[in-house]
């Protein structure tokens, strides 16, 4: 069988080009959109999914640091640490402020006070060591965009602190991450006695710990993967409006390209269209091949906008570290479908032309 | 008569309401058999466009029959009328109508294609026809690539692929210059006697008078007599001789499509074209 949709969709190159090219970008909208939410999704929890916690204990109805307040008192330590199939346990602090340069340049941060020699500190120090008194652990994005480096002064919560050391990947397009000295914090926020959360270090299973340890104290205690659930939940249900406006003008804008590209690709072959027609092309092959043109406009263009969203991120990821950009498997699903639908709804004008063209036209001469 | 490959009994198209309303076609009668090659002339607007479409299964007559093949067309329910004119109708144009986005070949095989023969046997098929014709070096060339001469003979290749009984021709010669005009219309012959198809051929060109069996005259939509016939000297149409502009000169009375013919030819008499239905003395 002859391949005449294919061959007509791609008889004027240029068009057929930049129809894919109109799509693919369209399509690289919402990729991107999708990359961006989930890189700040995942950045969101980074810090207790790096956590070596296992379980995390929180004031009773409080499932999240984003957008919470928890305060337990510090002999909830304790406890927790002699109940069975806990390792270890052990408190940190929590507030948010922004972090200021001598020059200046500030940046909001999440701040964790954390016991010396702790687990609830820095994952990995790239330089530099862990805060003494008056001293904190600043990330090395931050840092840079904050124009200091070890043994700078910088300003939070009020007063000035020296920068011991940096760790690396806590930083995101919102914010950045500062870790303290437990009783600093403590010092600072008034909260002497108190903790935000309890970080659990588990010897059995985790799910079961967290039970137990609900189950003791009457507090809400979660595994890591669960309070991490969390954080990213909440996260999205304040995004999901934007995200939704932003999604359905990708989707506008990936509809109207592709109907406007197979429209003019119709109507520049209506003649042929109508040849065809004369010479005994049936209703339904004058549908399929417009339906195949969508098909290859929109598949060709999938898979521009796919390998055009990795190759953004990776340019991204080596400008900008501070955007993590997460191109996600069931993103391309999602963005795959989507563009299915668009396809065929794209088709639905160029169709109505095309089923109206009279095979008799042929007859008429050609202009 | 079973010979009988394609019929129109009493058929008439009309086309609007009311004072808005035009009969093209007011009871056309037509038998053309098998091996037989019967050329259509008139003016523009005779309505031998609207005829052909009704004859090729692309246009419903408003009354009467069109039969083909032993079918008869205004019968047959919309959905079978692609697939019935696919395996029964060859189409020649004068504008060829070649699908641009294929080769030469691939426009044979489409036709092909459309009535159910595909893959090798559509590909030999196409191959065989275009080399009869002359063209087994322009298989893979698209059709802006070449002249129209081997255009039209790939559109007749096309026309032929799927063996149909009829063939049916829209001013098949009027883009081609003499030669190939010529070639073409003695193919269109070849067809009717050696492979027993009904060829029917709309035309303005007195050339393919040659190659009919039967001239018909289309005027206001109804086949007219012949004989009261005359060709234009200046332009070559062929015109009634009432109602028309006339000039006499030497004796012999010249008839004319329209009174700019006539203009041009009474200003230089001698650059008039041999004409046929001339009538000497007639005033």
């Amino acid at each position: 069988m002859i391949p005449v949709a294919r061959r007509m969709l791609f008889a004027n190159r240029r068009r057929a080009l930049l129809g894919v090219l109109g799509v693919a970008v369209a399509l690289v909208m919402a990729l991107a959109l999708d990359a961006i939410f989930a890189g700040a999704t995942r950045q969101v929890s980074r810090y207790i999914d790096s956590s070596p916690a296992d379980v995390i204990v929180s004031e009773e109805g409080v499932r999240t640091i984003h957008m919470s307040m928890s305060v337990l008192a510090l002999s909830v330590v304790e406890t927790v640490a002699d109940l069975p199939g806990v390792a270890w346990a052990e408190p940190i602090l929590f507030t948010s402020d922004s972090v200021e340069s001598t020059s200046g340049s500030r940046r909001l941060s999440y701040v964790f006070g954390y016991q010396p020699q702790g687990r609830g500190g820095p994952m990995k120090l790239m330089a530099g060591a862990a805060p003494r008194r008056g001293e904190l652990v600043l990330d090395e994005s931050a840092a840079t965009a904050l124009q200091v480096t070890l043994g700078d002064e910088v300003s939070t919560l009020g007063q000035s602190w020296r920068v011991s050391g940096l760790t690396t990947g806590m930083t995101s397009i919102v914010n950045t991450t500062t870790y303290v000295q437990y009783d600093d914090l403590a010092e600072v926020l008034g909260r002497q006695g108190t903790a935000s959360y309890v970080l659990v270090g588990s010897e059995g299973d985790p799910d079961r710990v967290a039970e137990e340890i609900a189950r003791v104290t009457g507090l809400t205690a979660q595994t890591r993967a669960q309070f991490s659930a969390e954080e990213r939940a909440i996260v999205q249900e304040m995004s999901t409006d934007l995200m939704l406006i932003m999604s359905v003008a990708a989707f506008v804008v990936a509809l109207a390209v592709i109907g406007l590209t197979l429209y003019a690709s119709v109507l520049s072959r209506l003649r042929d269209i109508g040849v065809m027609k004369a010479l005994g092309s049936s209703g339904a092959r004058i549908t399929r091949l417009v339906l195949v043109q969508a098909a290859w406009t929109t598949f060709i263009a999938l898979v521009l906008a796919v390998a055009l969203s990795y190759l953004i991120g990776a340019i991204i990821a080596a400008l900008a570290p501070d955007i993590d950009l997460v191109v996600a498997a069931q993103s391309v699903v999602r963005i795959g479908v989507t563009a299915v639908v668009i396809s065929l709804v794209g088709a639905i004008a160029p169709l109505f032309r095309v089923w109206r063209v009279d095979p008799a036209s042929v007859f008429r001469r050609a202009s | 008569m079973s010979d009988i490959a394609l019929a129109a009994e009493h058929v008439e198209k009309t086309f609007g309401e009311g004072e808005t309303q035009v009969r093209a076609v007011r009871g056309v009668d037509l038998e053309v058999p098998s091996g037989e090659v019967v050329l259509i002339m008139g003016p523009s607007g005779s309505g031998k466009t609207t005829l052909l479409s009704m004859l090729g299964a692309m246009l419903r007559p408003t009354s009467g029959r069109v039969m083909a093949a032993g079918s008869d067309i205004t019968a047959l329910p919309e959905s079978k009328l692609p697939r019935f004119r696919a395996g029964t109708f060859g189409f020649v144009f004068q504008d060829f109508n070649l699908l641009g986005a294929l080769s030469a070949r691939e426009n044979v095989e489409f036709a092909l294609n459309l009535a159910g023969v595909t893959g090798k046997p559509a590909r030999r098929r196409a191959e065989e026809l275009l080399d009869g014709f002359g063209l087994t070096d322009r298989l893979d060339f698209k059709p802006h690539k070449l002249s129209g001469g081997e255009k039209q003979r790939i559109a007749l290749a096309r026309a032929l692929a799927n063996r149909p009984p009829v063939i049916l021709a829209d001013e098949p010669t009027a883009n081609l210059d003499s030669k190939i005009g010529h070639e073409i219309a003695r193919l269109l012959r070849t067809t009717a006697t050696e492979e027993k198809r009904a060829v029917v051929i709309v035309s303005h060109d007195n050339r393919l008078k040659e190659v009919a069996d039967r001239i018909l005259w289309l005027e206001d939509g109804a086949f007219r007599a012949l004989e009261g016939m005359a060709t234009d000297p200046v332009c070559g149409m062929s015109v009634d001789r009432l109602d028309t502009p006339h000039y006499q000169v030497d004796g012999i009375t010249h008839y004319f499509c329209s009174t700019g013919c006539r203009d041009e030819f009474a200003a230089n008499p001698a650059h008039g074209r041999p004409t046929a239905g001339a009538v000497p003395g007639e005033s």
